[in-house]
């Protein structure tokens, strides 16, 4: 029988004080790891280790679990001469409370227990907070993109002066480029905000990308989409990134995340608390603006991936689940043509032109992530061009590319507005000049 | 009163563990780096738990005050140590250590290790809390005929060392944090007298150092001492560098909590640090139960798959008693033979050489002792040059009598050959001719043959076996006589 229910059968629960042989502790809940008899005992001083559990052992019940209650925090009262920033969690635990005796980790949601968590916040703006819903980012669909417009489309009709989101990192950019489609328009700054490191550590970087994003919500002069996340390693700034020009570069590093082919719009400088624009060519804020929200997207498109060795017959049968196609090209935009007519080459070309043929956009972008794209170089491109695959001369990310096929295919299915669109700057995913 | 003053004395010790790389990565543990290559400045903040308010309000304000600058090292520190990546699987060698030191010990094992973070904020952890695990409980060894209690043996991440501080920025070194560290806890010791805890600390690292891993350099042992007297209360002295500063730790804190009785003071509970002369002083209040909570990103450790090929090194108590026997070595330099850092190398040397072991013993312990004390070094020749001695030593190239300036030469000089250094100190040895040459001199000057001896052994010195001269001075009065 399984440990558990064997004691559970005697009384005792997770959360129990017990005496197992000589050993006292909590009975805590068991890994996914551990093995089937194996139970867990948090020891007095705060350690837990795994014991095999067999039924000849002596368990006694010492104390039931406690029941903690929560102690009430205050409501706190807006202070009319302050900014005032919403502040709307779509998971990711950007604060957190540990609960030490049984190692718990809970996630805070509620603006009192986030200026409880970080003080230094009552000092710049009044703050509302709610929870829209609790996901981890890879589990966030084209769906949750719409909700989460059409939620910050409310709470800036409200009269707020900034909105930040609360979001985890890994989909993060892709959530901001969406926004940057659906929300056009904006009056104020929408600021995407996430943590690298779990919040329960003490060297989190989440107080520092929250404080720094409620900041820039409430001060910051751009009015668009924006991400807010550590700059460099150090703890002092946090880069105020482009919705539809910024991208997760790294598995767990804080400043993970990286404005591709411009620089950052600005930056927040978290030790004076005090923002610094790097560019000029944003949109400033003015609360007179009115939003426009669209929400017409279309989810059904894909991204094939090139490599040697790639067949053609998969880029054939996923154009069957989709409406439209990004393939992520190598270098300027290219993908095996076989010009050369090498015996052991393979050909996408005819695959390319069946589906364009049939009405389903190709659009491209390019895997080495910076850069623009040109198909007038090689012969490839020229070729791949003259079939209409869509993107010649743009430098936006996989990711961005994806986003705006969803949205464009939202508004249209024909193959010629939806090359118009594509090319045409909706929210600054396509920049003129690359500087570096 | 029965016992010294009522005297409680717990001991927690450290040891850091000689493995290559570090306990979560894979960084080189030889903290040789001099100049960063790169100092990354960094903030902690309180974490929000079940704390009063003003605990964390206390913590609010330390942690607001404080910016923590971290020195990177080459090969020596990695995204692991600057917490921009989650910690790897922990170093195997580390836990085969560990679980060595936990059986040598006599603990019990938990089925499952679980890794927990530790909540430390003073900037020691750039992640604001240590890694730790247990690896063994409820053990116990024996100290003349008393069952010493070890109630737990854990094994964790070093903390980065603290390089500097000025005007609230705090610069530590990031090559010590992650290097594997045991702590040794045991029980309450009651009935013992200061210099006897001592001597219990230096059997527990004597036989932690059964696993020959355990590192004894500066810094690589420190010891927290819990002291407590009647009428006193519960003082934690933190940092103590030297196990042989132990006793006098006990001894000053004595000291310290009858003056304040005597005084009618009230002895606070607190942690103080201790200082190199032995006395100590105050850090904080004694902190209460530790704040700790599962380390998530490491799966729960199996260690029956560990125990299963796990080798338990030859004890210390077994290897004493194999010297006495085998190599007719007596209590007394056995016991000064296992305070010497060279204890593991005799077995080798009396493997490799034919040379007595009391010799060997003699030399390894008391030479090198008087020449520590001496010349005030901490005498930490290459174990290869100590080879090279000995084998010298057995080649008759050197005369165990002139091993102090032999191995003295060796230690600061370390560039130079022992033939550079019998040549330098002019101990080349004698040749028959030349000792006889001697005999011949010095017999000229002196007629009383048991001066003779001495004289003619005097000026050999070093440079001959002894038994050979008297030998030969023998056979010399022999012709004399007849």
């Amino acid at each position: 029988m399984d440990a558990y229910e064997f004691l559970e059968r005697k009384g005792i629960e997770i959360g129990d004080k017990i005496k197992i042989d000589s050993l006292t502790g909590i009975l805590m809940p068991k890994s996914e790891f551990s093995e089937k008899d194996v139970i867990v005992i948090k020891l007095e001083n705060g350690y837990n280790i795994g014991l095999k559990f067999n039924e000849k052992m002596n368990v006694e019940l010492l104390k039931k679990k406690s029941t903690k209650i929560k102690n009430k925090l205050e409501k706190e009262i807006p202070d009319p001469n302050k900014p005032t920033v919403s502040i709307l969690a779509c998971g990711g635990t950007i604060a957190s409370k540990v609960e030490y005796e049984t190692g718990a980790v809970y996630p805070s949601f509620s603006p009192e227990e986030i200026i409880e968590a970080f003080p230094e916040i009552k000092e710049i703006a009044n703050i509302r907070a709610r929870k829209l819903f609790d996901l981890f980012s890879e589990d966030m669909q084209p769906e949750h993109w719409k909700i989460i417009a059409r939620e910050v489309a409310k709470e800036i009709e409200s009269g707020v002066d900034g909105v930040v989101l609360m979001h985890g990192t890994d989909t993060m950019h892709y959530t901001s480029a969406a926004l940057s489609f659906m929300l056009q328009n904006l009056p104020v700054p929408v600021v995407l905000v996430g943590a690298q490191r779990s919040s329960d550590r003490p060297s989190s970087d989440n107080q520092i990308n929250l404080v720094s994003a409620i900041l820039f919500a409430a001060k910051g002069d751009v009015a668009e989409v924006v991400v807010c996340m550590h700059e460099n390693l150090n703890d002092n700034y946090c880069s105020i990134h482009r919705g539809t020009k910024v991208r997760k570069m790294h598995t767990s590093r804080r400043d993970a995340f990286k404005s591709i082919n411009i620089s950052p719009l600005a930056r927040v400088n978290y030790f004076e608390k005090s923002i610094e624009y790097l560019r000029e060519d944003y949109i400033k804020r003015d609360k007179k603006r009115k939003l426009s929200l669209d929400l017409q997207i279309d989810p059904n498109v894909g991204i094939f991936y090139f490599h040697p060795g790639a067949k053609p017959e998969v880029l054939e049968e996923m154009s069957k689940y989709y409406d439209g196609l990004i393939i992520a090209s190598t270098g300027l935009g290219h993908i095996a043509v076989n010009i050369k007519n090498d015996e052991l080459g393979k050909s996408f070309l005819p695959v390319i032109e069946k589906i364009i043929k049939s009405g389903k956009p190709i659009v491209f972008a390019s895997q080495t992530i910076f850069g623009r794209l040109n198909l007038n170089v090689y012969s490839t491109g020229r070729i791949l061009e003259k079939v209409g695959v869509i993107g010649n001369g743009c430098d936006w990310t996989i990711e961005t590319a994806l986003v705006k096929l969803m949205f464009v295919l939202g508004h249209t299915k024909n193959l010629e507005e939806v090359k118009n669109m594509m090319l045409t700057n909706i929210a600054n995913e396509i920049s003129y000049s690359i500087e570096e | 009163m029965s016992s010294y003053f009522g005297l409680k004395v717990g001991l927690e010790l450290h040891f850091q563990l000689d493995t290559e790389r570090k306990l979560f990565c894979n960084c080189l543990t030889t903290m040789k780096g001099k100049n960063p290559i790169k100092i990354v400045v960094r903030k902690l903040h309180p974490v929000q738990s079940e704390l009063g308010e003003i605990d964390r309000a206390a913590q609010f304000e330390y942690l607001r005050n404080r910016t923590f600058y971290y020195e990177v090292f080459k090969n020596e520190c990695c995204l692991v140590e600057l917490d921009e990546e989650p910690p790897h699987e922990p170093n195997e060698e580390a836990l085969k250590i560990a679980l060595q030191i936990a059986k040598l010990f006599n603990c019990k094992i938990p089925d499952e290790i679980y890794v927990m973070r530790k909540i430390v904020i003073d900037g020691s952890n750039t992640s604001g809390f240590q890694r730790t695990m247990i690896v063994g409980f409820d053990g116990y060894f024996d100290f003349e005929g008393k069952k010493i209690p070890i109630t737990q043996i854990s094994l964790e991440e070093d903390s980065a060392a603290i390089d500097k501080e000025e005007n609230g920025k705090v610069y530590y070194k990031l090559n010590r944090l992650g290097i594997p560290l045991v702590e040794i806890d045991t029980g309450i010791l009651e009935g013992f007298m200061p210099k006897e805890i001592e001597e219990i600390a230096y059997q527990i690292f004597l036989l932690a150092s059964s696993t020959r891993k355990i590192r004894k350099n500066i810094g690589a042992i420190r010891q927290d001492v819990n002291v407590s007297i009647e009428g006193g209360a519960r003082v934690e002295i933190k940092g103590v560098q030297k196990l042989s500063l132990i006793s006098k730790v006990i001894e000053k804190e004595i000291e310290r909590q009858l003056l304040l009785i005597k005084e009618g003071k009230k002895v606070e509970k607190e942690t103080r640090a201790a200082k190199e002369d032995g006395t100590s002083i105050y850090m904080r209040p004694l902190p209460g139960s530790e704040r700790m909570y599962p380390e998530t990103d490491i799966k729960p450790i199996k260690t029956e798959i560990y125990l299963k090929n796990l080798e338990i090194p030859e004890p210390l108590t077994k290897i004493i008693e194999r010297y006495k026997k085998e190599y007719k070595l007596n209590d007394q330099l056995v016991k000064s033979l296992l305070k010497s850092k060279y204890f593991f190398l005799f077995d080798e040397i009396m493997k490799r050489f034919k040379i007595d072991g009391s010799v060997v013993a003699n030399i390894l312990s008391s030479v090198i002792k008087d020449l520590e004390r001496k010349e005030n070094i901490d005498f930490d020749l290459e174990e290869e040059k100590i080879f090279e001695f000995f084998k010298a030593l057995e080649e008759q190239k050197i005369f165990k009598e002139a091993a102090y300036e032999i191995l003295k030469e060796m230690y600061f000089n370390r560039n130079l050959t022992i033939d550079q250094i019998v040549e330098k100190l002019n101990l080349k040895p004698l040749s028959e001719g030349e000792i006889l040459k001697i005999i011949e001199e010095t017999k000229k000057e002196v007629k009383d043959s048991e001066k003779l001896y001495s004289i003619v052994l005097s000026k050999v010195r070093g440079r001959a076996n002894i038994q050979e001269v008297i030998k030969i001075l023998n056979s010399k009065n022999r012709q004399h006589e007849f």
